[in-house]
């Protein structure tokens, strides 16, 4: 094998621990602490849940992020508030979630995607709960969120917390977009 | 360790891995890779990424039907040679009467689009003589195009098809079933209003050019106007037709997935207002895999015998289905995706009873490039093989095959890995944000004739490959 064939390789071996490193050791906002992931093992490897408590944001919020590597519509994309129904795990807070009106187009760590609100049936976690599906190619990332405010307010603090450096930094690197 | 002595560990690591990469690693020129099978003949389909094929007896000829994924990245439309005209991928009609010979007779073009967004991916064929109302003289293909309609061609004349009927404003497609002495047809479909992107809408298409609506199915929480948590999508169904008079549903691709067993006379006849209620109705039993692996094929083989059992004074024949999961990621990206067996003797307790995959190791495999997992088994019911053996496209494992007589304990007895050919398209990984590309074969789906042939198709574009059994696999079918 040639040097440079070695060489590439080590690099390569290098990069791919850095990028875990760096999904791992990411530190959120101060306001933020990272939790258990909260629900049981499904088909998709377990993802990273956090919370925001209500002095900081207004009311507790819990928010759970995880990439689904390997997304069927990888040219549309997430086209329709269907598809996050489908895909965004709000199904984990609660099989009983009600969207309270359509979906808007967002962006997340650069990838496009929609952001939808729902309510949840009473004894079913907090009350509001947001979808979220971005997608990069063939890979999906998704986001549930749910909180005791209001859902306005609910959608501000998750989505200002997507858009702060530390998750940006570790979503890019779990989505090999980087 | 000092920081030198990591370095030089990582880069030997590098290096030995390196190494085993490329001794696994197909190469333009080498044989195939086979035991107990080997090479009739082949033919590149025009570089066309392949999915389903379905090899039909016309008159004295025998004509492989094989459906297309969309174009690449790349070529988005292959020339067709015949035309000299790029052409969208579609369906590939070919002449393999003499398997060592196949004569590619037609190209219908399918819906533009890339990979699984164009193209005309499945087909089914049925003889004008068998449907109820059909021509006679007729041979009807029922094929996908792209992700927005079903087509029926007459293609009694393989070389010069016509297009019959179209039955269209679908939001998806996939893998449909259709019974050619009925003409009762389940459609893979994307009807617009339901929230699943793939669901059953049952046609009566006993008439081919008059095709009639029966009704639309899916799983409660699917149907328009329904709230909260939405079932994992079909992925295709068989049916046994009326005799036996059972539908097995297959949901879940490679997550996810499980068996559903629909009662095909309430199915066809029962209140069809898509309502949870009426959704239910015609369900006899669901049988969940596990949350790792989805559900691509529910292949049923009711009432075999079980020598094991022949002295039991119950239970001597099992009515089995046999379910292949299909692997979606390349290099080994997610959990195994593989062969499952389901006694469903007694339906209302349907019972897993044994699995089968190709062992990694035996070809490093996830290491190859590509996808290496299940995806598709034969389908065929014909006697040469039916409850005796079955084909597994295996992505980079290529094709397997499997001694199915004792289901309890499915053993393989075969296998072809075809050779990869300049036209093999990369398959890639991102690493670092950047694509790091490998070239494997990808074979796609797989089916058999009557006469024992076996055809496989790759989705990498390398073609078809026509097979046939040998040694004891060969004995294992009872073939000469």
């Amino acid at each position: 094998m040639r040097t440079s064939s070695v060489i590439g390789a080590a690099a390569l071996v290098f990069g791919v621990l850095s990028g875990v490193a760096a999904y791992e050791s990411a530190a959120p906002r101060d306001n933020w602490k990272e939790i258990a992931w909260p629900f049981p093992r499904d088909g998709w490897p377990a993802g990273r849940a956090f919370r925001c408590s209500a002095a900081s944001c207004g009311g507790d919020v819990e928010v759970y992020i995880r990439p689904k590597l390997g997304f069927c519509n990888c040219t549309s994309g997430v086209a329709d508030d269907d598809e996050v129904d489908r895909v965004a795990d709000v199904d984990l807070i609660s099989e009983r979630f009600v969207p309270i009106g359509a979906g808007e187009a967002v962006r997340v760590a650069d990838m496009p995607g929609r952001v939808r609100p729902y309510h949840l049936k009473p004894g079913d976690g907090m009350h509001a709960a947001i979808g979220i599906a971005v997608s990069h190619r063939c890979d999906l990332l998704v986001v549930a969120a749910q909180g005791r405010g209001d859902v306005i307010q609910l959608r501000r603090a998750a989505l200002e917390f997507l858009a702060s450096a530390a998750p940006v930094q570790w979503i890019k690197s779990a989505m090999n977009t980087q | 360790m000092k920081g030198g002595g990591k370095l030089a560990l990582c880069v030997a690591l590098s290096f030995l891995g390196c190494s085993s990469v490329d001794a696994q690693q197909q190469k333009v020129g080498a044989p195939p890779e086979a035991s107990n099978m080997k090479l009739v003949g082949t033919n590149d389909l025009q570089a066309r990424s392949a999915y389903q094929p379905t090899i039909h007896h016309q008159g004295d000829r025998w004509i492989a039907y094989i459906g297309h994924h969309g174009g690449t990245d790349e070529i988005p439309d292959p020339i067709n040679p015949m035309t000299g005209k790029p052409e969208p991928n579609g369906t590939s009609i070919v002449d393999v009467t003499d398997p060592a010979h196949p004569k590619y007779l037609r190209h219908i073009p399918g819906q533009e689009g890339k990979y699984e967004s164009g193209g005309a991916q499945m087909v089914r064929v049925c003889d004008g003589k068998d449907l109820p109302k059909g021509d006679r003289n007729a041979v009807y293909m029922l094929r996908t195009f792209g992700s927005e309609a079903h087509e029926i061609w007459n293609v009694a004349d393989p070389a010069n098809p016509a297009l019959i009927t179209r039955i269209g404003g679908l939001k998806d497609t996939h893998k449909s079933w259709w019974e050619c002495d009925t003409g009762i047809a389940f459609l893979v479909s994307g009807a617009p209003d339901w929230r699943t992107r793939r669901m059953t809408q049952v046609y009566d298409l006993g008439d081919p050019a008059h095709p009639v609506k029966i009704r639309d199915f899916g799983l409660p929480g699917q149907e328009p106007g329904s709230t909260g948590a939405v079932p994992t999508e079909l992925h295709g169904p068989i049916s046994t037709g009326p005799g036996r008079n059972r539908v097995y549903f297959g949901y879940g691709t490679n997550k996810g997935g499980f068996l559903q067993i629909v009662d095909r006379e309430k199915l066809l006849n029962g209140p069809k207002e898509p309502i949870a209620e009426n959704l239910r109705y015609p369900e006899i039993s669901r049988m969940p895999l596990s949350a790792l692996n989805g559900a691509h094929t529910t292949f049923p083989m009711p009432g075999m015998p079980i020598a094991e059992f022949s002295h039991d004074k119950d239970g001597k024949t099992r009515d089995i289905v046999m379910i292949v999961d299909e692997a979606i990621l390349n290099e080994c990206g997610e959990a195994r995706q593989m062969v499952w067996f389901a006694d469903v003797t007694t339906e209302t307790r349907p019972m897993m009873i044994s699995s089968y995959t190709v062992p990694e190791a035996s070809g490093s495999f996830c290491e190859r490039g590509g996808r290496f997992g299940s995806h598709s088994s034969s389908e065929s019911m014909a006697p040469v093989y039916y409850r005796k053996m079955a084909f597994i496209a295996f992505f980079n494992a290529g094709v397997r095959a499997l001694d199915i007589r004792d289901p309890y304990h499915p053993k393989e007895v075969g296998y072809f890995i075809p050779s990869i050919t300049s036209a093999t398209d990369k398959r890639c990984v991102t690493v670092e944000g950047a694509d790091r590309c490998k070239v494997a074969i990808q074979t796609n789906n797989v089916e058999t004739d009557e006469r024992g042939y076996i055809y496989a198709v790759d989705r990498a574009n390398t073609g078809l490959h026509i097979l046939e059994l040998t040694g004891e696999a060969r004995a294992v079918a009872g073939l000469p």
